[in-house]
């Protein structure tokens, strides 16, 4: 499926800035690299800053423009080597391990998908939905935060032409008091999806595969694990399967088929 | 990463002609073109590698650890950060020997052709399952130049304490797996009592010692009160223990006449260089491949350069050449 294999690439900060309470979107300038990424596929960024820290943050991304040779990340300030990456400036360089993992896959025969975003899930449902709208795709978009100051990515969506965007909070401040399963339930019992691709946190995404599941529509979910490499060669990344087996997330996924989860 | 191997740089720029050190070296007859190896389980079956750099240019790759059968491994979190290192409880999954082959095969026996020595290593719960392995492998692994025992995994039978956790039960596997192994044998020891370990392990006819494996140790979420990993101890690699390992080395080197495999925490050409003078024959980069995935080969040239600098015609030469 990724016709590039996974490698060393130089970058250099375009812009970084904060766009929602505690989430910063950093571009980046990396042409080696920018045009060999799909959507649903990551980045494992080296962030300097402190010797200490040696491992590398694996990243979703939210656009690679091939043209501009540019890559866009909205990321969650959550630990020490995010801080770090917040801390960069327009100029600074580093590298990256990329393309790694797996893109969405373009669910044969659909016409009509459902995109759900939780918290930092919006980043890579973003892209998404750009994949989406290039190919064709018609689709509605649901998006979770918290609370109103940390949503992003509505405006984008919408611009992508999302039939419609539906937003939750947790303390509804924006949109439905609620969660996205909430809000998809009740567009899975009005819509006819062929497939529902779906990002965030764990608990979420159960509940989106179950919802799936119960009205027979295909769903794609991307994983998050903790993991150093992002390559395959750590084998620490492990995501338990309803089979019994696991697979890696970086080299298997992280998107997998929703049933083929251990939820 | 960026600002280390940066650094690293310093004595190749000295333009020094590295081409005219020997680089060969013998680890007890898995005869290496250069001192640089790959630690197991860091490099998978070194064809992940080939995105990054020609992994050929290596004196050797050892393969992730692979038993009879498969091992599915612990649950997740199986890593977490702590400073200068990492922890990992992955368990030793991996597919069986006959997976590893079936999978990877093809591309390690080309490996093997194109200069780069392959050494398999043998993963077991008790003497039966290295047995097992060993086997496998001599059966289904013609191109492998050597077998590495990993005598660090838990014994099942005598309730997890290390295979190789004292000189007796190091002593034991040696001996049970010594005579099915046609082929180099390595024995991967445990950070614990290496003097002694050492010379058992020498004693039951092994042609090489690998050292160090990962140091056991506990990182615990203090909010949650609960491991940072699904188990709750794990294994702390990384820069972290580069010290220790060195000083282990130079014990194990001092201990026994085979030669040492060194490696813990190894990251840059220094750390290579102080193992070769703390008494390594051959270097083995690690957790480093992780976050740097050229970094075993960067080490190929810096050895070299440096070797030049000390005036050395050739690597061998400065093998225990540590002045104390």
């Amino acid at each position: 499926m990724t016709a590039a294999a996974t490698g060393l690439h130089d970058f250099t900060v375009v812009t970084n800035e904060s766009v929602a309470d505690g989430l910063m979107r950093v571009v980046l300038s990396a042409p080696d690299v920018a045009f060999q990424m799909e959507a649903g596929q990551f980045l494992n960024v080296a962030v300097p800053g402190d010797a200490s820290q040696i491992l590398r943050i694996p990243l979703s991304f939210s656009h690679a423009d091939a043209k501009a040779g540019t890559i866009e990340i909205v990321y969650a300030v959550v630990g020490d080597g995010t801080r770090r990456l917040s801390l960069m400036s327009p100029g600074d360089a580093s590298t990256v391990v990329a393309p790694c993992g797996n893109p969405w896959p373009l669910v044969e025969g659909s016409r009509r998908a459902c995109v759900v975003a939780g918290g930092v899930g919006i980043t890579t449902v973003v892209a998404c939905a750009r994949m989406l709208a290039e190919a064709g795709v018609s689709f509605d978009a649901v998006v979770g935060a918290q609370t109103a100051g940390r949503l992003w990515g509505v405006d984008v969506l919408e611009g992508l032409g999302a039939g419609s965007v539906s937003v939750t909070t947790d303390d509804g401040t924006a949109g439905r008091r609620g969660f996205t399963t909430d809000a998809l339930a009740d567009l899975l019992a009005q819509g006819s999806y062929d497939v529902v691709y779906a990002c965030g946190p764990e608990v979420m995404m159960a509940g989106v595969a179950r919802l799936c599941r119960d009205a027979g529509v295909a769903c794609r979910v991307s994983m998050e694990r903790m993991m150093c490499c992002g390559f395959g060669a750590c084998g620490t990344c492990n995501v338990a399967m309803a089979d019994g087996t696991y697979k890696s997330c970086c080299k298997d996924g992280p998107v997998f088929g929703a049933e083929e989860v251990a939820w | 990463m960026g600002e280390i191997s940066a650094g690293d740089k310093n004595v190749g720029d000295k333009n020094v002609s590295a081409k005219s050190v020997g680089m060969a070296v013998d680890l007890g007859g898995v005869r290496m073109q250069n001192p640089v190896n790959t630690a197991s389980g860091t490099f998978a079956f070194g064809s992940v590698f080939e995105g990054f750099f020609d992994v050929s240019r290596l004196g050797a790759i050892t393969l992730k650890g692979c038993s009879a059968e498969p091992w599915p491994g612990n649950p997740a979190p199986r890593m977490c950060e702590v400073p200068s290192g990492m922890m990992n409880t992955v368990g030793l999954a991996n597919p069986g020997v006959a997976g590893m082959v079936e999978q990877y095969g093809e591309y390690l026996a080309g490996l093997e052709g194109r200069g780069c020595r392959v050494i398999v290593q043998a993963a077991g719960h008790s003497v039966e399952e290295y047995v097992a392995a060993v086997e496998l492998i001599e059966e289904l692994c013609p191109w492998a130049s050597g077998v590495e025992m990993n005598i660090s995994c838990p014994n099942i039978a005598r309730g997890g304490a290390l295979v190789g956790g004292t000189p007796e039960s190091a002593a034991e596997v040696v001996r049970a797996v010594r005579p099915r192994v046609s082929r180099p044998l390595l024995v991967k020891m445990a950070p614990v009592r290496v003097p002694e370990i050492a010379r058992a392990c020498e004693a039951e006819g092994a042609d090489a010692l690998s050292l160090i494996n990962t140091i056991n140790g506990m990182s615990i979420d203090v909010r949650t009160r609960r491991s940072r990993l699904s188990k709750p101890t794990g294994g702390v690699s990384g820069p972290a223990i580069h010290a220790i390992a060195v000083r282990m080395v130079w014990e194990a080197a001092q201990a026994v006449k085979i030669p040492i495999n060194g490696m813990g925490g190894v990251a840059t050409w220094r750390d290579a260089a102080e193992m070769i003078l703390a008494g390594a024959t051959s270097v083995t980069v690690g957790t480093a491949s992780f976050y740097d995935p050229t970094c075993a080969a960067d080490i190929v040239d810096g050895l070299a350069a440096w070797a030049a600098e000390q005036d050395a015609s050739d690597i061998n030469e400065l093998i225990g050449a540590f002045e104390c």
